[in-house]
């Protein structure tokens, strides 16, 4: 528990990022990442790569960032007035917080799912064809593909293909929520970003998510935070252990749940704290 | 139920409960009903009744006189030793033994709506019950009420129908009248001829009568309205019925007649207005000398219409006479004779207009010269046509005189008919006889035996009368058709008697036409007003400063703003809109400082955009550089704003856009574009704070998930955060516009007026008339209560302009309330 300590004491700690890690290709690299909410610092110098076409997993106790160190990959903290960053993240050969980033075209790149579905208040087909609408798109065909597409791809086409007119609002929280993974995954993003999407879930409609990020995986760079270890063990490829603002041990999900380097991490894996 | 909650209240759990805090919470819910359902009671039952038809009465009074009306209410009265003393004698008796020495006693008075103002100068009537002879009032079965177009209504019994027509109503016919009381100028100097003049003279003459016979005859066939009188009493009404008929036509006609008078003055108001235009442009001095231009072209104007009626009223007698060769011969020769004296007499007449028009534009620019010249000749047009059209209404006005209806009042002559009449009767109180011809005469007959008293006469036209019954004599279902029939005036009609009587339309119209227009200018404004406020403005002091005064805004007194909206929007933007910045109070600057300054504002607006330019880039990036550089392009948009406000309002160039018709302001007084403005200033805080509520209610998720995806600012806006915040939106821009509606005090100021004759927004063209005054519900209901000079008469009206102004925003709000729950369904989440 020094680490910890240490940790919490604001001392600089390194992290242990395993080697196959390191050997995985990545689509995502984030160097020596820093974030400011005014004079408080939440993330403190993280540096990792996320694997491409793989689920890589955020985990640690609540306020240690993972949700921070999510939404700063689509720039989401922009919205924030008070937030500063430094250092930096590539997404495939762009920098993501140069100077001059076009930061709609970045979010393009990627998908977003949050915690509690939140489907647009309108159609189902205008809600998945929501991306495509705002670049402009009118052809009816093209849209009518991607949306199918989409649901296709979400699992939730065979539930809702006679009704693709009727609004979003009307599903079912588990539903809405791979609504939600359709229209993140509508406009073919390199990048998925799940903010815990199955806490607001129960058992049966959290499965089917589950099942359907194990579908996902091969064709899209999954990162996704949960507070849920199971889950985390059952659906990621690897896993990043957080704690407070630090990254401290990230390797394959095998490896950290079954015999991590740290015993900080196990103790936190096993509920010995957190 | 609990065994807690039925166990027997001690001290403790009494306050633990909160007993008595639910009986006063309970008191006060009750005294705030009550109020509510006593006022809504009042304006709801004196709204309804207003214009509901009730029996009439007479009473006979002591002092011998009569009184009589709709009895519309019993109120308590205080008989007193000192109010008695103006009785007669018999009552001052009567009340004595009331009184038995006591200082007052409680008693009744009566509440009349007399009518017959014209003959009783009054229209309501208080009646001591104690100064009654008989408790018991007669009710005169045949009495008519009458709802005329002037003096109000009037209640009597109708005697006789009296109708006179002459053949000189027919338009033909008048002409050719008009044409042979003349025709001696034209009787030619040589004897023979002259005899031959007089012999076809005579066989015109004679023609002449048989065509006025022959138009009495088809007069007469047309219907039995024609017959020169009718005094049986069963057959009046039928005949009033015809006749009114007959007299809407004529009336229209009338109506049609007067407009187009009303158009020509217009026209001559227009033309002087051209030339003040020219005079304006090339600065020349022609109004103070083209008055007698004016002048003269009337008078041409005036003589070639008179010879174009001779002209026509001899073709008219030609006509006559075709069938007869030799007198043809002879007529042709007196048309020939009239041309030539009309030559004579219009020549001189024009060469001194043609000569006064060469003399006055001789030395003019082409403009001005033009414009007279054009002013001269619409003057003698326009002359002429106002000559044929007052010919035209003077005719039109004998016919609607003609047929009339003579009704015996319910007032006492004075004079006393022939006691022998009703000799051995014993009946008392009104009674009718009818004459030798079958006229009915009324009298009043106070005791058995005595004298019987004739009553007045007072004859009305029929085209003056509106609406007639027997109220007296109508049923339930007949009460509802008269109830009906006055509501849908009411709603649809013009006002008459200075809006006491007749409809509202024209302030129902006013209302809703201003409440729009309103509408439309505060929601722009309102709503991206408050969409910066939520969206873009940086949170901070600044921002809750702003916020507070806008909050504090609406609860600043509405005469406030009244008197900012004629001071701001009347007086300074109207009149530089009517007379550039010198009307409108302001020095414009002299040309070259103009210049100068509209250089240096182009270069405040480029460095503030250069600078924007700088200092832009997204929050994360800020430096403190960036910050100090992008409030300097703030500082920099404001000086340009600033000099841009003060291009336009020193501007040396312009001299407004009705400058010709200064000094009559054209939007530099109240009217219906500013009383708009006024009030959507006044409910801007309304509309600001329930846009912000909407757009605050809208669900970050939201926001964020369209973000997430790619969108921009302005697309989440508007495809996401818009439609969501829509009901809140509309709720509060429908409560405004009730509110709006709903407001008197600025309206006073902003353009409101009592009676206007023309609405803002009709079928003449441009249709939309923001320069013109108009007529307000709430402002009517302030100004015929209190500002009209027949209050009292007024009284019930206001009842019901209040009850309709009520319903119009209770309207408003179920529409709100409707609206809200209709749109927030589509934006409920299903349950899960």
């Amino acid at each position: 528990m020094d680490r910890l300590k240490a940790i919490a004491d604001g001392q600089t700690v390194d992290s242990v990022v395993h080697e196959d890690v390191l050997a995985a290709e990545p689509v995502l690299k984030i160097q020596n990442f820093n974030l400011f909410y005014g004079r408080k610092q939440a993330l403190h110098n993280i540096t990792m790569p996320i694997a491409k076409g793989q689920v890589t997993a955020l985990i640690g106790p609540s306020g240690c960032g993972k949700s921070t160190l999510l939404r700063s990959v689509n720039r989401m903290n922009d919205l924030i007035d008070s937030v500063r960053i430094e250092g930096d993240m590539i997404l495939g050969d762009d920098s993501i917080f140069a100077p001059g980033v076009d930061v709609i075209q970045l979010r393009k790149r990627m998908g977003m799912v949050f915690q509690k579905p939140n489907p647009f208040p309108m159609s189902i087909f205008e809600n998945v064809v929501y991306p495509l609408r705002i670049d402009g798109e009118r052809n009816k065909a093209k849209l009518m593909e991607v949306c199918e597409q989409s649901l296709r791809g979400a699992a939730l086409w065979e539930e809702v293909k006679d009704r693709l007119h009727e609004s979003g609002l009307g599903l079912s929280g588990g539903q809405q929520q791979r609504l939600c993974i359709a229209r993140a995954i509508a406009s073919d993003p390199e990048v998925l970003l799940l903010d815990e999407p199955c806490s607001a879930l129960d058992p049966i409609a959290t499965g089917k998510i589950e099942d359907l990020i194990d579908v996902l995986k091969g064709n899209y760079s999954i990162l996704i935070v949960t507070h849920n270890m199971q889950q985390a063990s059952r659906v990621s490829n690897f896993t990043a252990f957080m704690y407070l603002g630090r990254l401290v041990e990230l390797g394959l999900t095998s490896t950290i749940f079954t015999k991590p380097r740290l015993k900080e991490t196990e103790d936190y894996i096993t509920g010995r704290f957190g | 139920m609990t065994s807690h909650a039925r166990s027997r209240p001690t001290g403790r759990n009494l306050i633990a409960q909160g007993e008595p805090l639910v009986w006063l919470t309970g008191g006060m819910f009750a005294i705030a009903c009550a109020m509510i359902v006593s006022l809504l009671g009042l304006i709801l039952y004196q709204g309804l009744s207003t214009l509901w038809p009730r029996s009439y009465v007479v009473f006979a009074l002591d002092d011998g006189s009569l009184a009589s009306g709709e009895w519309i209410a019993s109120q308590p009265y205080r008989l007193t030793t000192e109010s008695i003393a103006e009785f007669p004698e018999k009552t001052q008796a009567k009340a004595k033994e009331l009184l038995r020495g006591r200082a007052s006693v409680p008693s009744e008075q009566i509440y009349l709506r007399t009518g017959n103002y014209d003959v009783g100068n009054r229209h309501f009537a208080y009646v001591p019950v104690v100064s009654v002879d008989q408790i018991e009032p007669q009710r005169p079965e045949g009495i008519w009420l009458v709802e005329r177009l002037e003096w109000g209504v009037l209640y009597g019994f109708p005697t006789e129908f009296t109708s006179e027509f002459t053949p000189e109503m027919d338009r033909n016919y008048s002409i050719q009248k008009a044409l042979l009381d003349q025709i001696d100028r034209f009787r030619p100097q040589e004897e023979s001829e002259g005899l031959a003049f007089d012999r076809t003279l005579e066989k015109l003459r004679a023609r002449m009568e048989a065509e006025a016979q022959s138009i009495v005859e088809a007069d007469r066939s047309k219907g039995s309205a024609s017959a020169s009188r009718v005094q049986k009493i069963d057959e009046i009404s039928n005949a009033v019925a015809i006749s009114h008929r007959k007299m809407l036509n004529v009336q229209r006609d009338l109506e049609h007649a007067k407009h187009e008078l009303g158009r020509l003055d217009q026209s001559v108001a227009r033309l002087r207005l051209s030339v003040r235009k020219a005079e304006l442009a090339e600065n020349t001095d022609l109004l103070s000398r083209l008055d007698e231009g004016i002048e003269l072209a009337t008078a041409l104007g005036t003589i070639e219409q008179q010879w174009k009626d001779i002209h026509e009223g001899l073709q008219l007698c030609g006509n006559l006479l075709t069938n007869d060769p030799a007198l043809a011969t002879v007529f042709a020769e007196i048309q020939k004779a009239a041309k030539e004296q009309e030559e004579q007499e219009v020549a001189p007449t024009k060469e001194s207009l043609e000569a006064w028009v060469r003399d006055f534009t001789e030395n003019l620019p082409s403009r001005s010269r033009q414009a007279v010249e054009k002013a001269v000749e619409e003057a003698r047009v326009v002359a002429s046509k106002q000559f044929s059209i007052n010919t035209e209404i003077g005719r039109l006005e004998w016919i609607r005189g003609s047929e009339q209806v003579v009704f015996a009042l319910p007032i006492l002559e004075g004079t006393a008919g022939d006691p022998a009449e009703f000799a051995g009767e014993s009946q008392t109180g009104i009674l009718s006889k009818q004459d030798a011809d079958g006229k009915s005469i009324y009298y009043w007959r106070s005791e058995p035996n005595a004298a019987p008293i004739l009553l007045q006469t007072k004859s009305v036209a029929t085209a003056d009368m509106v609406r007639w019954f027997e109220p007296n004599r109508l049923s339930v279902f007949g009460k509802l058709g008269v109830y009906g029939s006055r509501w849908f005036e009411f709603l649809t009609g013009e006002p008459r008697e200075a809006g006491v009587e007749g409809g509202f339309f024209p302030a129902i119209w006013g209302t809703v036409v201003m409440t729009l227009l309103m509408s439309l200018a505060v929601m722009p404004f309102g709503v991206m007003a408050a969409l910066y406020m939520r969206e873009y403005a940086r949170p901070g002091w600044v921002l809750s400063l702003i916020r507070i005064s806008i909050n504090n805004l609406a609860g600043v007194p509405s005469i406030v703003y009244g008197v900012f909206g004629l001071a701001f929007f009347c007086y300074t933007i109207g009149g530089y809109i009517d007379g550039g910045p010198k009307k409108a109070g302001f020095d414009p600057w002299p040309s070259s400082t103009w210049f100068a300054a509209c250089a240096a504002t182009v270069i405040a607006g480029t460095i503030a955009f250069f600078f924007a330019f700088l200092g832009s880039g997204s929050p994360a990036h800020m430096t403190k550089l960036r910050k100090r550089v992008a409030s300097f392009a703030g500082v920099f948009w404001v000086l340009s704003l600033v000099g841009f406000i003060a291009l336009v309002v020193k501007i040396p160039f312009f001299d407004g856009f009705y400058q010709a018709s200064l000094p009559n302001p054209t939007f530099g007084k109240g009217c219906l574009l500013w009383a708009s403005c006024t009030l959507a200033l006044l409910t801007l805080p309304v509309v600001i704070v329930a846009t912000e509520e909407a757009l605050a209610a809208v669900p970050n998720s939201l926001r964020e998930g369209s973000y997430a995806c790619g969108a921009g600012k302005w697309q989440t806006l508007q495809r996401i955060v818009l439609p969501y915040a829509r009901p809140g939106i509309i709720t509060g821009f429908i409560l405004s516009m009730a509110r709006g509606a709903g407001e008197v005090a600025p309206m006073m100021l902003v353009g409101a007026i009592p009676l206007a004759t023309e609405l803002p927004l009709d079928l003449e063209f441009p249709f939309f008339h923001g320069s013109r005054s108009f007529m307000h519900l709430g402002f009517q209901i302030f100004s015929l209560g209190f500002q009209s000079q027949n209050s009292e008469a007024a009284k019930p009206m206001v009842f019901t302009a209040t009850l309709l102004l009520l319903t119009i925003v209770t309207f408003l709000n179920i529409a709100a309330i409707w609206l809200r729950a209709r749109l927030r369904k589509r934006f409920q989440s299903s349950q899960f």
